[in-house]
């Protein structure tokens, strides 16, 4: 029953990181654009903030417990 | 390690990853969502697997029907890499089939040795350098890191033809402008035609709209105004003014970095596409859920590819603003057209080490597509992957069919569209232990909503939501199935 929670606090966390985008783009007075080392927030954002969370929530949460192969045998 | 790398072979083919940077540079903010949709929608997906195996009583050998949806989409896969390889060849100014044959017969040599498998981890690390070599190049012809790469494009007034461009020294075939986007002029632009030949133009003069066929003899000129339109497809060289903006590109740097899409419903249905088309190709009939350290290498992979696709979309642009024309197509992105890098032995070994990439890609995603399919046939031991005969038709049809110019990205999802409409359901919603087949009903059902709304997809679609479900069918079609499954379950707990 854990695992099965985890599995869709991940899910729900990756539909989340990708809802995000959208918002930061439509917020007010373009807070978005507003340019931090050279890179917008909406880019910070999108191209390396949330793929790396992405990166780490499935590690955490979607993960399975054993090792094995993925798709058959080695 | 070998596993990892075959989920990144099988997720990011040639025509997605170089797609990606292409689809970043020609939406900007909304190609750099697509992006991370391709990034989040297989880590989603991986999480599914292990729990239809749950369901499916032990030994139980994996449905035809899958068997055979996953060989079409691989065939459909592959389609839409040796579509891009014809592309590449023609855009390097050489005949389609020579692209096509190369690849295709590489990969089909492939599937005719059995250790391949071994060398797939290889081919990902050689794809990997030789895409990295053009990066590190770019950035020493361009004097920017990434992050000053990215805020110069974003700071341009508008993107011009640099004076050394091919389309401005000796001009190129308007056939090789494939983009989506019209060639529209923003400014007075005079083209000229070294060859001569007939050129196709819609003139606006005042509220009127006037189409026009030039003979132009060899060298003639022609000049255009703001809002005057070239038809593309014409075989005719022509030749742009150097320093004059470039039709079909944004109206400026900001225009391009903080651009908004208004169309959410198809972004929606895109990434509905992406998710259940990666719990088909990547979940459906797999034993076990990835490892921690499995995860995180795709993970790692993932973000990686990403990050290229970025970096290079920003450094090509930079370097050669005449990408735009016409809206940009992956196979551009092998060979910026007007990239300054250094001389003619600094522009071959970026063609080269990119064109090596591709070709690695391709082949490391050939294999593990092939052993994705071989590991569903538990009986006979995953024969079918090097099945020579089966092999040789899969990459001979596909070969023939590249022949014909289409979109690689649209064929990949229509691949991703289908193999979900028929098994994403099954594999999120298991069947009933006592009724197998209705697994293969839904699946079927799936399908065949899924055929009825791409034959469809030429209607007139309506509002935003109708284009959404015309543009990616998988969103019915995944539900239709679903209730399938759904009515199968009550009637067995009755």
């Amino acid at each position: 029953m854990r695992t099965v929670t985890n599995r869709a606090k991940g899910v729900l966390v990756l539909l989340l990181l990708l809802a995000g985008f959208p918002l930061i783009g439509a917020l007010p007075h373009q807070l978005g654009a507003i340019r931090v080392a050279g890179l917008s927030l909406l880019w910070w954002y999108g191209g390396i903030a949330a793929p790396l969370a992405a990166c780490i929530v499935a590690v955490a949460w979607l993960s399975g417990p054993q090792a094995g192969s993925f798709d058959g045998p080695e | 390690m070998t596993s990892a790398v075959r989920i990144l072979a099988v997720w990011l083919t040639p025509a997605v990853w170089l797609g990606m940077s292409a689809l970043i540079l020609d939406l900007g903010p909304d190609g750099l969502w697509i992006g991370l949709a391709l990034v989040c929608a297989p880590l989603a997906a991986l999480g599914f697997g292990a729990r239809a195996r749950e369901a499916m009583p032990a030994g139980e050998r994996e449905p035809l029907f899958t068997v055979v949806i996953l060989l079409l989409t691989v065939g459909a896969l592959l389609w839409a890499n040796l579509v891009l390889a014809g592309d590449v060849a023609a855009w390097l100014g050489g005949p389609r089939w020579r692209g096509i044959v190369v690849a295709a017969t590489a990969g089909w040599l492939l599937a005719a040795w059995r250790g391949a498998r071994r060398i797939l981890t290889a081919l990902a690390l050689l794809a990997l350098i030789g895409a990295s070599v053009p990066l590190v190049e770019a950035a020493r012809a361009v004097g920017a890191s990434p992050l000053r790469a990215w805020d110069r494009v974003a700071s341009q007034a508008a993107f011009r033809f640099p004076a050394v461009s091919p389309w401005v020294t000796a001009g190129r075939d308007l056939k090789m402008a494939r983009g989506r986007a019209p060639i529209v002029f923003d400014e007075e632009h005079r083209i000229t035609a070294p060859l001569g030949g007939i050129l196709r133009a819609r003139t606006v003069d005042g509220n009127r709209v006037a189409d026009i066929d030039w003979e132009l003899r060899p060298g003639q000129s022609v000049t255009l105004r703001p809002g005057d339109e070239i038809e593309r497809g014409s075989p005719l060289r022509l030749r742009f003014e150097a320093g004059k903006r470039v039709p079909g590109a944004p109206a400026s740097g900001v225009a391009w970095a903080e651009a908004r899409s208004h169309d959410w419903p198809r972004r929606a249905a895109l990434f509905f596409t992406l998710l259940t088309g990666a719990t088909a190709v990547l979940s459906s009939g797999v034993a076990v859920r990835p490892s921690r350290i499995v995860v995180a290498l795709v993970g790692g992979g993932l973000v990686l590819g990403f990050v290229w696709a970025q970096t290079w979309a920003v450094y090509s642009v930079l370097g050669a603003p005449d990408l735009f024309l016409g809206g940009v197509t992956a196979e551009r992105l092998i060979e910026p057209p007007s990239l300054a890098v250094a001389g003619t032995a600094g522009r071959r070994l970026l063609q080269a080490a990119l064109l090596a990439a591709a070709l690695a890609s391709f082949l490391a995603s050939s294999v593990a597509l092939r052993e994705r399919l071989g590991a569903l046939d538990r009986t006979g031991g995953g024969e079918i992957g090097y099945d020579l005969g089966l092999w040789a038709s899969v990459f001979g049809v596909a070969g023939v069919a590249s022949l014909w110019p289409v979109d690689p990205w649209w064929l990949s999802m229509l691949a991703l569209g289908g193999a979900a409409s028929a098994l994403a359901p099954s594999t999120l919603w298991p069947a009933p232990a006592e009724r197998p087949g209705a697994a293969t009903t839904a699946g079927l059902v799936g399908l065949g909503v899924f055929a009825a709304l791409v034959l469809a997809a030429e209607l007139p679609a309506g509002g935003g939501l109708g284009a959404a479900a015309l543009s990616y069918p998988a969103v019915v079609a995944v539900p239709a199935g679903a209730c399938v499954l759904w009515i199968t379950g009550r009637r067995a707990r009755r």
